[in-house]
């Protein structure tokens, strides 16, 4: 068997080549199958579940599901780690309105267009509190994924997916888009054994450059050096985005951009996206970050401080240590954790915590500090950030973000979709 | 001990190191990060409060820089004009008073 995914499951895609997709919505028309059009956020899940971004889940989850990621961190089998639940909501009225039963089969549109099947083999509540405390640690609704849950709607449907008419993924984000078997092409044709994971959500500075070069060099070990057998896989999470954030355009093309301009060899780098909504639940996001990237084939993973994490919710090595906690052999991906790098002064170059001994000298600058620099007009020096990445947001404020690198309210009215569902 | 002082970072680009260079105060600015210029305008704790809820989109970096940062370009600009009227980096009394009139 080839593909394994997380949990030792095969990678297993659920989407109809057209013609049987033209062929079963014809039948489910024929059958007066029930409609439902999907938001934004279920459209997303739906495409992830069904190209295997999530495997082994093959639907949303069923109670079972849901109480066994709240309590054991693992699906309803009680073995495969999992810890964010996945569930697709629905309010009472439009369960009754609509008629929906358990088995059956109903269609699902997004924009008026069909897209997937749905097979509901599970109708249910849930606690919204409860699952607020056990997978974020709080029912503070000031927490992004604790807002969220409480703004489910208080029906569950569970059940397997089929997508019936793959998304047009929109400019720029084509080149950046490869399914987790395209993925796992692409590393056989650079011939790589060891991929190594950069999760992010920003648009580079030197902090993050020199972790990946730090993880790249500890990753690489005993390998041969004949010729690149190992690379880093920067995998930007697009998705709904916070006041503050960086514009998804900026994000995935100043990442390529480090490429691009040989801070990293073209053959040893990559940069590709994932679509997920940032849940910043810290530690339980670690490992749904570690499995989510175990489904697109990468061998390691970096994890660095206060990963996913969001206010001060979580001790910023909470992330780290959860990992101690899963039952050996229950991931198939090496964790590598970073610690702190700051600007050393003596040393006169971006450094690490576990090296630099000059501590009382650092001057720390975060993404947060990058951004006031930027948006105080000033370029900042090439050791702390790249010229060339510097240039690429002003050109993606214009081209892509209405005058504006960061996320403003105008852009998320006016931009262009990261995905379209056309007519089947 | 010195009192925690949470600065709001003034970042020196050419046409503000003129403006301090011309007021003789290009002294005041400190470097950091390979050489980046900055003016560190101190704030106590309750200044920094009342910063925070008069401007909401701004941010206290409590993790690792422990500065007020994201303030708008036009509002740095008001205390960079304030620090050069008065040569002096205790301003923020004057500007907080400027902001809640
Ligand atoms: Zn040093």
């Amino acid at each position: 068997m080839e593909n394994i995914g997380h949990g030792g499951k095969e990678i297993v895609e659920r989407v109809l080549p057209k013609d049987a997709a033209l062929k079963r919505l014809n039948e489910l028309k024929a059958a007066k199958a029930k409609v439902l059009d999907v938001r934004l956020q279920i459209a997303t899940e739906v495409i992830d579940i069904a190209y295997g971004f999530f495997s082994p889940l093959e639907g949303f989850m069923t109670k079972a599901d849901v109480e066994g990621v709240c309590n054991n961190m693992t699906l309803a089998d009680g073995k495969t780690v999992w810890s964010i639940p996945i569930v697709f909501d629905i309010s009472d009225d439009e369960l009754k309105k609509s008629g929906i039963k358990q088995y059956d089969e109903i269609l699902l549109t997004y924009t008026g267009n069909p897209f997937a099947i749905f097979d509901v083999t599970d109708i249910f509540t849930l606690d919204k509190k409860e699952i607020a405390m056990k997978v974020y640690g709080t029912t503070e609704d000031k927490h992004p994924g604790v807002k969220r849950t409480y703004q489910y709607q208080d029906k569950f449907l569970g059940g397997k997916i089929t997508l019936i008419n793959p998304p047009k993924i929109n400019e720029p984000f084509t080149r950046f888009w490869l399914t987790p078997k395209q993925m796992r092409e692409k590393f056989k044709e650079k011939g790589w054994e060891m991929i190594i994971n950069h999760q992010t959500r920003n648009v580079p500075h030197t902090g993050h450059e020199w972790l990946m070069k730090g993880a790249y060099l500890g990753a690489y070990g005993s390998m041969m050096v004949d010729k690149p057998r190992g690379g880093i896989l920067v995998n930007a999470i697009i998705g709904s985005k916070r006041d503050g954030d960086y514009i998804d355009e900026a994000i995935i093309l100043c990442q390529e951009a480090q490429g691009k301009y040989g801070y990293f060899r073209e053959d040893t780098f990559l940069t590709t996206c994932s679509l997920w909504d940032m849940r910043y639940a810290g530690p339980r996001e670690a490992v749904f970050h570690a499995c989510l990237r175990t489904n697109l084939g990468c061998t390691h993973h970096m994890f660095g401080r206060d990963h996913a994490g969001v206010g001060s919710y979580y001790d910023p090595y909470d992330a780290h240590r959860i990992f101690n906690t899963l039952p050996k052999g229950s991931l198939n991906i090496t964790p590598i954790f970073n610690l702190d790098w700051w600007f050393c002064p003596v040393c006169d170059e971006v450094t690490y915590m576990g090296l630099c001994g000059h501590k009382d000298k650092k001057a720390s600058f975060s993404g947060t500090m990058i951004r006031s620099i930027i948006q105080d007009g000033v370029k900042p020096p090439r050791r702390i950030f790249r010229p060339e990445v510097f240039d690429l947001i002003m050109e993606c404020a214009e081209k892509y973000g209405f005058g504006d690198a960061f996320v403003t309210e105008d852009y998320l009215k006016r931009r262009n979709p990261v995905f379209t569902i056309e007519p089947l | 001990m010195a009192e925690e002082t949470y600065p709001i970072n003034l970042w020196i680009n050419e046409e503000r190191l003129e403006k301090l260079q011309q007021a003789g105060l290009a002294g005041m600015c400190k470097e950091v990060l390979a050489g980046l210029k900055v003016l560190a305008v101190p704030n106590t704790a309750e200044q920094r409060d009342t910063i925070l809820k008069i401007f909401p989109m701004a941010k206290f970096d409590t993790a690792t820089t422990k500065s007020i940062e994201l303030l708008p370009k036009a509002v740095k600009d008001k205390i960079f004009d304030l620090v050069v009227k008065k040569k002096s980096l205790s301003v923020m009394d004057e500007f907080i008073k400027t902001q809640t009139k």
